[in-house]
């Protein structure tokens, strides 16, 4: 990329999330003006009564902002541990759930869900068990101390199919009535449960996460080259790739512990992040928190707004950005393959 | 003086079943140390065991008087540069985004190259003749032109050893001969240390005719079976006892430099 191009971009991927952020504040059935977020917010700061109404407040601040602050998070943390497993792994068609991670957390949710009767323990559940299936799945791929790409994926595939099954078997127990319909909805994703407090919580590992992935990403290119190479041009392979795996998994978890499972964005964003800044990972990676961030806003605004009630956010997502990956495909003809 | 020694080396991937065993020589600085024997001898092994990619079962290796196991693969690599027999290709990077990676152990901390190190990509895409192919996608190469890239990416590391994986195996005469012109050139002008793997037995006689300081070691069944220069070690004889061919030398004049060769011709059975 030549500087001034690399400048433009730059100045978008900074600029987009941003207007996504404070568009889909003002969209919903409730209207609010841009106006509106800026004096509640002024009004946040300083302690002014800024004139703005009651109900505009804590639509602003109770709903929208925390849920369009989460969107951002789970899209950026998605997006940025995509690209980080696609450059590990060597594979363009790995996303961010390769290690079994969103299949745990799935299994975890559905037996917080079956086991308590409420959706309060759900989050911590999921967040657990993502964790736990990514590290057996490193150990079922670590063969004589080291783990090749080949063996991990196999790992992964084997207790992402193992936490599959159990899933089934807890939908099978759960109660038809009560439970199953609650289990069902959370495997389809949606940010509709945003509580403040989830936000913050789930913040914690998705910043320590996004933020170990940003220091480690020129890594990513080096590892990117094979184990062999890797080695050669000086870097410790398997403590590399162990730190990746471990922010990666945190980003992820976090996400899909409050979001519930969404498909897609793992695997596509980095793919559009590639077609704008290239494949070295220190554009890419920050890159694909950007349009990450501004994929899950755009979709959830969708899934919020297109009907009266709540769409599920892996629905529109896997539906907006399934033809509009071809559109990218065509357009680009497959050139950044 | 010795810059590599190997000291009573001996792999094998299953302990009772060595690939090599008991091998022993020392690398001298500045000169090309070939590794020449038949299709699984062990060369890349050997070549892997080198590279601290595999642990020997037995000896030890110094690099430049300390043992490798001792080394991280920082300081290894400002050491010791490699140049892979084969490349996966994945991602299409820039040529210059793969060159930058000789520099990774110059970063600071976690860092990404700076435009210095870019520059001195570039420095060695020129040295190796690949100027105006920075913004290039790599994966757009020719085999030749990739090879070249990996070279350059080797020269890039600053490390005074550099180790070759039958570098112009998928090449044409014109690419091998490009190979072997920087080869030369880093012995002679860079005082590089060279240790390649190699099926082309004229490229060690190459190597000879060009007056750059070349050693070679026949392998055969996983032992050293001689060692000694180009001359002494590629002859009727030996390639008759490892490689089970006849075969004869000869020497051409043209353009009044004298050069050697070596033809391969008959199968023995």
């Amino acid at each position: 990329m030549s500087p001034s191009k690399k400048t433009i971009v730059t100045l978008i991927l900074i600029a987009l999330p941003i207007l996504f952020f404070f568009g889909t504040i003002c969209i919903g059935r409730y209207y609010v003006s841009l106006t509106d977020i800026f004096l509640t917010l002024w009004q946040g700061l300083t302690g002014n009564n800024s004139g703005v109404s009651a109900e505009t407040t804590t639509v602003i601040l109770q709903i929208r902002l925390p849920r369009a602050f989460q969107g951002a998070m789970v899209g950026a943390a998605l997006g940025a541990s995509g690209a980080a497993f696609q450059s590990l792994f060597r594979n363009p068609l790995v996303s961010s759930g390769i290690l079994g991670v969103s299949a745990g957390a799935g299994f975890g949710a559905a037996l917080a869900i079956v086991l308590f009767n409420t959706v309060f323990l759900t989050p911590l559940f999921a967040f657990g068990f993502g964790i736990l299936a990514v590290i057996l799945s490193y150990f079922a791929g670590k063969i004589d101390n080291t783990s090749t790409t080949i063996t991990l994926v196999l790992g992964g595939t084997i207790i992402q199919s193992i936490f599959s099954a159990l899933i089934s078997l807890l939908k099978y127990l759960a109660d038809t009535a009560t439970q199953l319909p609650v289990i069902t909805f959370w495997l389809m994703g949606s940010l509709a449960s945003t509580k403040t407090a989830d936000v913050y919580l789930a913040l914690i590992p998705m910043a320590l996460g996004m933020s170990g992935m940003l220091i480690l990403r020129y890594r990513l290119n080096v590892l990117s080259m094979g184990d062999r190479e890797a080695r050669t041009l000086g870097i410790n392979v398997i403590a590399n790739k162990a730190a990746v795996i471990a922010f990666a998994t945190l980003a992820t978890a976090g996400a899909v512990c409050v979001s519930g499972i969404v498909g897609w964005i793992g695997l596509i964003i980095p793919h559009v992040g590639r077609m704008l800044v290239g494949n070295d990972n220190k554009w890419l990676v920050p890159a694909s928190m950007s349009l990450g961030a501004c994929f899950v806003i755009f979709c959830d605004t969708l899934c919020r707004s297109l009907t009266g009630g709540e769409i599920p956010l892996g629905i529109v997502t896997a539906l907006i950005g399934g033809p509009f990956f071809i559109y990218l495909l065509k357009k680009t003809k497959g050139r950044s393959w | 003086m010795t810059v590599l020694r190997l000291n009573n080396l001996s792999f094998g991937y299953n302990p009772r079943q060595l690939i090599f065993e008991d091998i022993s020589f020392a690398v001298h600085p500045g000169e090309v140390f070939c590794i020449i024997g038949p299709n699984g001898c062990g060369k890349t092994t050997l070549i892997d065991s080198i590279l601290g990619i595999n642990q020997p079962q037995q000896g030890t290796i110094e690099v430049g008087g300390t043992d490798l196991a001792q080394l991280k693969p920082r300081e290894f690599a400002q050491q010791i540069a490699y140049v892979p027999q084969s490349h996966t290709k994945t991602f299409p990077y820039t040529v210059l985004d793969i060159v930058v990676m000789g520099r990774t152990t110059a970063t600071r901390g976690f860092g990404s190259p700076d435009a210095s190190q870019r520059q001195r990509a570039r420095e060695s895409l020129e040295q190796v003749g690949l100027q105006g192919f920075e913004e290039r996608l790599y994966t757009e190469l020719s085999g030749g032109e990739l090879q070249l890239v990996l070279i350059a990416r080797a020269l890039t590391q600053d490390a005074h050893i550099m180790v070759l994986d039958e570098p112009t195996a998928h090449l044409d005469f014109r690419h091998e001969l490009m190979v072997m012109e920087i080869i030369t050139w880093l012995v002679k002008e860079k005082e590089l240390t060279i240790v390649m793997a190699t099926h082309f037995l004229n490229q060690a006689f190459y190597l000879e005719n060009a007056a750059v300081p070349t050693r070679v070691a026949l392998m055969d069944q996983g032992k050293i079976a001689a060692i000694g220069t180009p001359s002494e070690v590629i002859t009727k004889s030996n390639l008759k006892d490892v490689f089970k061919i006849s075969s004869t030398t000869g020497t051409t004049d043209e353009e009044g430099i004298q050069r050697k060769f070596i033809v391969p011709l008959k199968n023995i059975r």
